[in-house]
């Protein structure tokens, strides 16, 4: 056994040369491979970066867009002599968490809308809702107002408020403010017209 | 008279006043500044930033501004909302605000972030103020300065950033100590700082991680009473829970308690096995029964867990071929009714779905995040152009109606106008004599003789009105046209994003399903192990029992 050892020695010292070149051609092979996948992983990253260079372009071209239709729709739809537009506001930010409104111009039901966390939050924090914007002819009008609150004392509140105005030449801004104060958190709306 | 008032109050001035309708065009915004400010913090609030933008065009105070620079932001125009924070740094009111907003401009250079953090700590308030110091702890942690990372967090307001600042110091202390009791104190305290966190949702999803992180902590170090303590307080609908539960039956286990470590393990078992510690807890019955001496009940567990995961390959493979048919926004997101990237806040309703739960599990990666978002924005902007180009046709055929209706809207068709009101202000001037003064009829005429003095200055600048009219409606006209061409491009850009995009999130939900079918695949190897294991043991043992 020992003599069989002896003559394949020199044959595996043959082959000891043979082997350090493949280790350094598997490793030259390895490097490449992995400087390839480097390699790709960097276009792939630089792609999805012009990507997202090329998203945020198109967002800032479609807020301006936004824009321009905004002025568009007003100008055409809501000419100014003609044009009314009913804001909401809190007065008392802590005193009601508002679920619904409710707006009658005339009689006629012409906006609703239910509360979502966000919006409260943001009426909370001073935040200005447009409930509705349209066309009145001039004279004499009613806005009515069902709203809709849970007070911070707990109670569930429904409140139905009028408002008797003039529609004159020019637009027509009508704020309605909601107001609740400790202790009793009885819910006041006043109007205000701006002039 | 009664008829006669409602009749020319309802109808009469609604004929005249619509003849108006091509008069002066409405502004931008409201020209009220305090009104726009608020509209434009609504808009912004609720996520509407073209109008927040609108109404704030002329940035007149420095509450204008900062909202403006918010909204430039979120559509990143971000040029221009550098130009505008700059502005408030060196303002009055909101230098802390715009230190942090721009702070995250600069996220790569380390050099300008830092000082613009410092500012927004010095000069920011509440949630502002703990956000900078967070970003500064942060800032000091990656650099390996714990000490700094602690001064910092000690001057913290308890919440949900004093929260993160703590959970990640005690990660650095659980990979650096080979004690835990530095990393489980800076647990302790973050749990109490997450408790502290008015947005209730948040905090207490933040207190179940912190808790499924301490408890893995004490079971590392073999304090299975002080793991189990831990684990003992999470909630059970909380996007940990099934990690969480895992852990309090191992722990309950390596004491010896085999019956309460497997109905933690059978609560686990009740969530979809995309969740971490599920594909363990079926495992963990079989261990359990196996461990506790029922044998025959432990086979059974090991092969429903088997099955289970047999199961769950299939539906994966399903979930593969939808991803490759429909695309992977389709098929994971909008396919499955959830379009929120607020993982941390999903309800329990959506833990209990396995399609919810690899989605969920998928995006916690932030890559995925990003990958997700870019889809969900390109397809919300195209929705968004869809409208867009409604709103606009309707508008171009309005226009081409006006324009084409020349008649109406000449001062020639005004004539009959002339005389109706003329023969109004008489039967008005009439009846007025008629009247009582003070009583209600006296009242409704003076209203009327208001409204018909209000017709008159709107008459009296009607000459001028309609020879502006054409070229008005003309410009408005070209206005539309130019909107629907740079429609058009933008949709063709957003479309080719999108394909982009789409293609990017298949590549990343495919790895992902992918190596969550690998992972159910060494899950059975486990399970199938345990089966033979148990199988050749009872074979011994009947081997044993039949020797004489």
């Amino acid at each position: 056994m020992g003599g069989t050892f002896h003559a394949i020695r020199p044959a595996i010292r043959q082959l000891e040369p043979c082997s350090a070149g493949l280790q350094k051609s598997i490793g030259l092979v390895c490097a490449l491979l992995s400087g390839l996948v480097l390699a790709v992983e960097n276009v792939r990253a630089e792609n999805l970066a012009e990507l997202d260079r090329e998203i945020l372009q198109i967002k800032s071209e479609v807020a301006s867009l936004s824009q321009d239709l905004f002025d568009l729709e007003e100008s055409v739809l809501y000419p100014a002599d003609t044009q009314i537009a009913v804001f909401l506001a809190l007065k008392d930010r802590d005193g009601l968490e508002l679920d619904s409104v409710e707006l009658y111009l005339n009689g006629n039901p012409v906006s609703s809308h239910l509360y979502t966390d966000r919006e409260r939050e943001s009426l909370r924090k001073g935040g200005v809702q447009r409930l509705y914007i349209g066309n009145l002819p001039h004279g004499g009008h009613q806005l009515e107002a069902v709203l809709t609150a849970r007070s911070a004392n707990e109670r569930f509140v429904r409140r139905e408020v009028r408002h008797q105005f003039r529609k004159r030449p020019g637009e027509t801004c009508i704020q309605m403010t909601l107001d609740a104060a400790a202790p009793d958190y009885e819910p006041t709306v006043s109007f205000q017209e701006w002039k | 008279m009664q008829g006669w008032i409602r009749d020319l109050n309802l109808a009469r001035c609604l004929a005249l006043a619509l003849l108006f309708v091509a008069g002066p065009v409405a502004l931008a915004d409201t020209g009220y500044s305090d009104l726009d400010l608020g509209i434009a913090r609504f808009a912004l609030d609720t996520g509407d930033d073209a109008k927040a933008l609108r109404h704030t065009r002329q940035p007149d105070t420095e509450h204008h501004t900062i909202i403006r620079a918010r909204a430039l932001l979120n559509t990143g125009s971000k040029t221009e909302a550098i130009a505008l924070l700059d502005r408030l740094i060196n303002g009055d009111y909101y230098r802390g605000e715009a230190a942090l907003l721009k702070s995250g401009l600069v996220n790569a250079d380390k050099d300008n972030r830092t000082p613009l953090l410092e500012l927004a700590s010095r000069k920011g308030h509440g949630d502002i103020r703990q956000q900078a110091l967070y970003k500064l702890a942060e800032i000091a942690r990656k650099s390996d300065r714990p000490d700094r990372v602690g001064q910092i967090l000690a001057t913290m307001d308890s919440g949900y950033w004093a929260a993160l600042g703590y959970m990640n110091i005690a990660a650095d202390y659980g990979k650096r100590d080979l004690n835990p009791s530095r990393a489980l104190i800076a647990l302790r305290v973050a749990m109490a700082m997450a408790e502290e966190d008015p947005v209730r949702q948040r905090g207490e999803a933040l207190k179940a991680q912190l808790l499924v992180r301490a408890g893995l902590l004490a079971y590392g170090n073999e304090d299975y009473d002080k793991a189990i303590s831990f684990l003992e307080k999470m909630v059970l609908e909380s996007y940990s829970t099934p990690q969480g539960l895992y852990l309090h039956g191992l722990a309950l286990s390596a004491k010896g308690n085999q019956r309460d470590a497997m109905q933690s393990w059978h609560r686990a078992k009740k969530f979809p096995l995309a969740f971490s510690g599920v594909a363990e807890s079926w495992l963990g019955t079989g261990r359990g029964y196996d461990l506790a001496g029922y044998l025959g009940q432990a086979g059974e567990a090991y092969l429903s867990a088997s099955a289970s995961y047999e199961s769950e390959r299939v539906t994966l493979r399903k979930l593969a071929d939808l991803i490759h048919e429909k695309g992977a926004f389709e098929a994971m997101v909008a396919g499955a009714g959830e379009a929120k990237t607020e993982w941390f806040l999903a309800d329990s309703r959506t833990l209990t779905q396995p399609r919810s739960a690899y989605l969920l599990r998928f995006m916690e990666d932030a890559d995925a995040q990003q990958a997700l978002q870019r889809v969900r924005d390109l397809t919300n902007m195209l929705s968004q152009m869809d409208q867009q180009k409604h709103d606009l046709t309707v508008f171009r055929g309005v226009l081409d109606e006006r324009l084409n209706s020349r008649a109406a809207a000449t001062p020639d068709g005004f004539h009959p106008f002339e005389q109706r009101f003329d023969s109004t202000v008489r039967r008005l001037s009439a009846v007025r004599h008629s009247a009582a003064p003070g009583s209600q009829h006296a009242k409704e005429i003076k209203q009327l003789a208001l409204t018909l003095s209000d017709l008159r200055q709107s008459a009296d600048r009607f000459t001028d009105r309609v020879s502006n009219r054409n070229q008005r409606l003309q410009e408005l006209s070209g206005n539309v046209d130019n909107a629907l061409a740079i429609l058009g491009r933008n949709g063709q850009r957003a479309e080719g994003a999108l394909e982009k995009a789409n293609a990017e999130l298949d590549r990343q939900m495919l790895a992902y399903v992918e190596s969550e079918a690998g992972r159910m695949v060494v899950a059975l190897e486990k399970a199938e192990q345990q089966i033979a294991h148990l199988y050749e043991y009872l074979a011994l043992q009947s081997l044993e029992r039949g020797k004489p």
